[in-house]
C-alpha cells in the first residue's frame, strides 16, 4: 500500500514536471486533454455542474461528501475534478474557451483570474444566505471594477504555534510582543529545552525562500505588524509603499534580529526553505512557527495535542495583524448555468455545507467558516480554533486582490530574500529597488497612480 | 493496356520509389508522435513568444516585446552567468569524474560489475529524490551528513545552500554526482573498443602510465568524449530540476539559472509569452552550441 502510494506520488510528480515542460513549450492541447476528461462529455447537460477544486486526493474525499449531500438535496449532479496543478490546467481549458462551471481556489488569485476575463461577476443578493457572510469577508471579493467576482468559502489567519512544554520548562511567559518572541526564541536555541544535553534546537521556523513567494507570504504578517503596506490604495489605483519609514524599520528589525542575529533564533536552512521542507517544528527541534491553522492536524499527530499551544501573533509596533487568506467560490465566465451555480454556492456557504466541509475523517477543506452563524471551535469541539477565528475576525489583513497580486508577491519575496541573505547589505537601497520594481508591476496592469 | 507499358528506367524509378517509401512508413509512428508531442508544441512555443498570452480574452501580438523584456531584465542577465558557470562546471566535472570512474572500473571481474551498477544508480534515480537527499546531506548543522563528517575533522558546520557564495558550487557538486556515471558508461564503451595489442606493445616498450593514457587511451576514446561533450553542453544549459529542488534559485537569486527564471515568469507570474520568449532564446543558444561543438569535433576528426 505504501509502495503504491509512493509510486503514485512519484508519478504525480512526473506528471507535474511533464506538464510544466510541455506548457512552457506551449503544448496547450496536450494538457487540455488531461484536464477536461469527462467534463466536456457532460458539459451540455444543464443539470450537471463541472466543479474544480485545487485539492490533493485526501481533501478531495471531503469535497466528495459535500457534493454528494448537495446532489441529494437538489438533484443537480456534480462532475467533480480535484486538480493539483490547477492554474496550468485552467490556462489550457481557457484556451479552448470552455471553462469549468464552478471553481474553488485561493483568494489571492481573484485579481489574476479577473484580469484574464475568466470569471463571471456575482451579485451577492443572488446567493441565498448571503447575509450570513460578514461584510469583511464579502469585501475581500470585490474586483477592480467594484463588482464581486467570488463568494467567500473558507478563511484562515496565521497564528503562532509554540512548544508549550518547552516554554513552561524554561519558565517563560507566552510571548505578547516581538521582544518577547525574540527572547523566547533565544531561550529555545540556547537553554536546551528538550533536555538532551545537546545544542540542537532552534527558536523559530521560517519558510524564507523566494520560491513561489514564500518569504513574502510568511513575512507579510510581520510587515502588517510593523505598520507596513506593500501597496497603498490611491483613488482607483495603487502605489507601491515599500520605501516608507515603517518598511525600512520593520525589514531592518527582521534582518538584524531574525536572519542576521544570534545563531539558532531561526532554523539554519531558512533562506532556502519552503513550507513543504520546513518540518523543524513537527520534527521537534524548533519551538515556534507562525503559520496557518491547516497545520493543526499534522502537529497533533506528530507532537501530540498537549505539547504545543496556538497563540495570537505577538504584537509589533503597529499591532498584531496577521495575513489572512482562504478560498473563494468562483463562477467560470460564459457557462450559462447561473441558476444551478447559485444553488451550489448557496449550499456551500450554508451552515450545512460549511459544517460538512469542516468535519469528517479526511482533511477538512473549510478552516474558518465564512458563515457567521458557525463557530469553528464549536463545530470542531476544539477551543484552539477560536484563537484562529478571532485572529481572522479582529486582527487580519488580506493581500489586496483587486490587482493581479502574483507578480507583486514574487518581486517582494525576491527582494526580501536578498536583503535577509546579505547581512551587510543596505536595506534602504534594497527596498528602494523593490519599490521601483513594484511600480513597474502596477504599470503593467495599468493600476499605477 | 498500351499506356501501362513501362520502360526499364521507369520501373527502376518505381522500385526506388517503393524502397524510398518503406523506411518512411516504418518511421511514421515515431515521427508522428514526435510531430504531435514535440515539434508542434515547439512551434506553438515560438509562436506564443510574440504574444501577450491571454488564453480566454485572446492573445495580443506584441512583436519582439517579450524578447526585449527578457533580455533586458537584470535577473535574467544574472541567470546567464549562473547558467554558464553551472553548465561548464557540471560538464567538465562530469567528464573528468566520469573518465576517472571509467578508467578505475574498466574490466570484467564480477566485483567491478557490482560496483559499476552501484555507481550508476544516481542516473536512474529521479532528480527530485536526489535533490531532497542532497538537501539533507547539505543540512547546515552538525546533523547534516557532510557537516557531521567535517565536525569529526574539527571543521564547519558550513551552510552550503544558505550562503550565496557557496550555493552554486554545492549545486554543481550534486550535478556532477548525477552526471558522471552517465558519462562513465559512454566512456567505458569507448574503452572497450581500444585495441588491446596497443597496450601490450606499449608495455613492451616500457611506457609510463601517463604516456599510455595520453597516446593510446585518449585518442581511442575521442569519439566517445565528443558525444559526452555534446550531450553535456546541451544538458548544462537547460539545467532546471537540480536547481529547482535544491535551492529554488535562492538564496538571493544566487543559483537562479535561465530555466528557473523562465519557470517563475511563466507559472508564478502568469506571463506565458515572456516564458516562451526565454525558452526560445535558450533553444537558439543550445542549437548554436551543438552545431559549433559538432563542427569542431568533425574538423578535429578530419585533421
Amino acid at each position: 500500500m505504501r509502495d503504491r502510494r509512493r509510486c503514485t506520488a512519484v508519478r504525480l510528480h512526473r506528471v507535474h514536471r511533464l506538464a510544466a515542460t510541455l506548457a512552457v513549450s506551449g503544448l496547450l492541447f496536450g494538457t487540455a486533454a488531461c484536464g477536461s476528461g469527462s467534463g466536456s462529455a457532460r458539459a451540455g447537460d444543464p443539470n450537471t455542474l463541472e466543479v474544480w477544486t485545487r485539492s490533493d486526493p485526501e481533501s478531495a474525499q471531503t469535497y466528495d461528501r459535500v457534493f454528494a449531500a448537495f446532489t441529494k438535496k437538489t438533484g443537480i449532479d456534480i462532475d467533480y475534478q480535484p486538480v493539483m496543478n490547477f492554474d496550468q490546467q485552467l490556462q489550457s481549458r481557457a484556451s479552448t474557451k470552455d471553462l469549468p462551471d464552478v471553481m474553488i481556489n485561493d483568494t489571492a488569485l481573484m485579481g489574476s483570474y479577473q484580469a484574464q476575463g475568466l470569471l463571471k461577476p456575482i451579485t451577492p443578493a443572488s446567493i441565498a444566505g448571503h447575509d450570513e457572510i460578514t461584510a469583511k469577508s464579502w469585501s475581500s471579493t470585490v474586483g477592480r471594477d467594484g463588482r464581486h467576482y467570488g463568494i467567500p468559502y473558507s478563511r484562515q489567519a496565521m497564528t503562532l504555534f509554540v512548544r508549550k512544554d518547552w516554554r513552561e520548562k524554561l519558565g517563560l511567559p507566552q510571548p505578547k510582543t516581538w521582544q518577547d518572541t525574540l527572547a523566547l526564541a533565544k531561550a529555545f536555541a540556547t537553554r536546551d529545552p528538550d533536555g538532551d544535553g545537546r545544542k540542537d534546537t532552534y527558536g523559530m521556523v521560517v519558510p524564507g525562500s523566494a520560491q513561489n513567494g514564500y518569504v513574502a507570504w510568511w513575512g507579510s504578517s510581520w510587515l502588517w505588524q510593523g505598520g507596513v503596506q506593500i501597496l497603498r490604495k490611491e483613488g482607483t489605483g495603487y502605489r507601491p509603499a515599500m520605501d516608507s519609514a515603517a518598511a525600512l524599520r520593520t525589514v531592518t528589525w527582521m534582518k538584524n534580529n531574525l536572519f542576521c542575529g544570534d545563531n539558532g533564533v531561526i532554523q539554519p536552512s531558512a533562506l532556502t526553505s519552503v513550507t513543504a521542507n520546513t518540518t523543524n517544528f513537527q520534527d521537534g527541534n524548533a519551538g515556534m512557527y507562525l503559520t496557518g491553522p491547516y497545520n493543526i492536524s499534522t502537529f497533533d499527530k506528530a507532537l501530540g495535542k498537549d505539547t504545543y499551544e496556538v497563540l495570537p501573533a505577538p504584537a509589533g509596533p503597529a499591532g498584531n495583524d496577521v495575513l489572512a487568506d482562504g478560498e473563494n467560490v468562483y463562477f467560470g465566465a460564459k457557462t450559462g448555468k447561473a441558476k444551478q451555480e447559485q444553488a451550489l454556492a448557496a449550499f456551500l456557504v450554508s451552515p450545512e455545507g460549511q459544517t460538512l466541509a469542516m468535519t469528517g475523517d479526511h482533511q477538512p477543506v473549510v478552516r474558518i467558516p465564512v458563515n457567521s452563524t458557525l463557530s469553528a471551535a464549536k463545530v470542531r469541539d476544539d477551543p484552539r480554533w477560536s484563537v484562529v477565528q478571532k485572529a481572522y475576525e479582529t486582527a487580519s489583513v488580506q493581500f489586496p486582490n483587486a490587482p493581479d497580486f502574483a507578480p507583486v508577491k514574487q518581486d517582494t519575496a525576491d527582494a526580501l530574500n536578498a536583503i535577509f541573505t546579505y547581512c551587510g547589505s543596505d536595506v534602504r537601497s534594497g527596498l528602494k529597488e523593490l519599490n521601483d520594481t513594484l511600480a513597474g508591476d502596477l504599470k503593467d496592469q495599468e493600476l499605477l497612480k | 493496356m498500351t499506356a501501362t507499358v513501362t520502360t526499364p528506367g521507369r520501373r527502376r524509378a518505381r522500385i526506388i520509389g517503393r524502397r524510398a517509401v518503406l523506411p518512411w512508413l516504418f518511421l511514421a509512428p515515431g515521427l508522428l508522435l514526435a510531430l504531435v508531442f514535440k515539434f508542434l508544441p515547439m512551434g506553438k512555443g515560438v509562436w506564443l513568444s510574440f504574444f501577450d498570452v491571454r488564453p480566454f480574452l485572446g492573445d495580443q501580438w506584441v512583436g519582439l516585446d517579450n524578447y526585449t523584456r527578457v533580455l533586458t531584465d537584470h535577473r535574467f542577465q544574472d541567470a546567464i552567468g549562473h547558467t554558464l558557470v553551472l553548465g561548464v562546471g557540471m560538464s567538465l566535472g562530469g567528464i573528468l569524474v566520469g573518465s576517472a570512474l571509467a578508467l578505475l572500473l574498466e574490466g570484467q571481474a564480477r566485483s567491478l560489475k557490482i560496483i559499476r551498477t552501484a555507481v550508476f544508480l544516481p542516473v536512474v534515480t529521479a532528480t527530485a529524490v536526489v535533490g531532497e537527499m542532497w538537501r539533507l546531506m547539505y543540512y547546515p548543522t552538525s546533523d547534516g551528513l557532510i557537516n557531521s563528517g567535517l565536525g569529526l575533522l574539527g571543521l564547519g558546520p558550513v551552510p552550503y545552500l544558505d550562503n550565496p557564495d557557496t550555493a552554486l558550487w554545492a549545486t554543481m557538486a550534486m550535478g556532477i554526482w548525477m552526471l558522471a556515471p552517465y558519462n562513465m558508461v559512454i566512456i567505458l564503451a569507448g574503452l572497450a573498443g581500444v585495441d588491446r595489442s596497443l597496450y601490450e606493445a606499449a608495455a613492451m616498450d616500457g611506457v609510463s602510465l601517463w604516456q599510455r593514457l595520453r597516446h593510446i587511451t585518449l585518442p581511442a576514446i575521442r569519439p566517445a568524449l565528443g558525444i559526452v561533450l555534446t550531450l553535456a553542453a546541451i544538458r548544462g544549459l537547460r539545467v532546471f530540476t537540480e536547481v529547482y529542488v535544491l535551492t529554488g534559485g535562492g538564496p538571493a537569486g544566487s543559483t537562479d539559472v535561465w530555466m528557473t527564471r523562465a519557470y517563475t515568469l511563466g507559472f508564478t507570474r502568469n506571463d506565458i509569452g515572456g516564458a516562451s520568449a526565454a525558452s526560445v532564446v535558450l533553444l537558439c543558444v543550445t542549437l548554436l552550441l551543438t552545431v559549433t561543438v559538432n563542427y569542431l569535433r568533425k574538423r578535429g576528426d578530419v585533421r
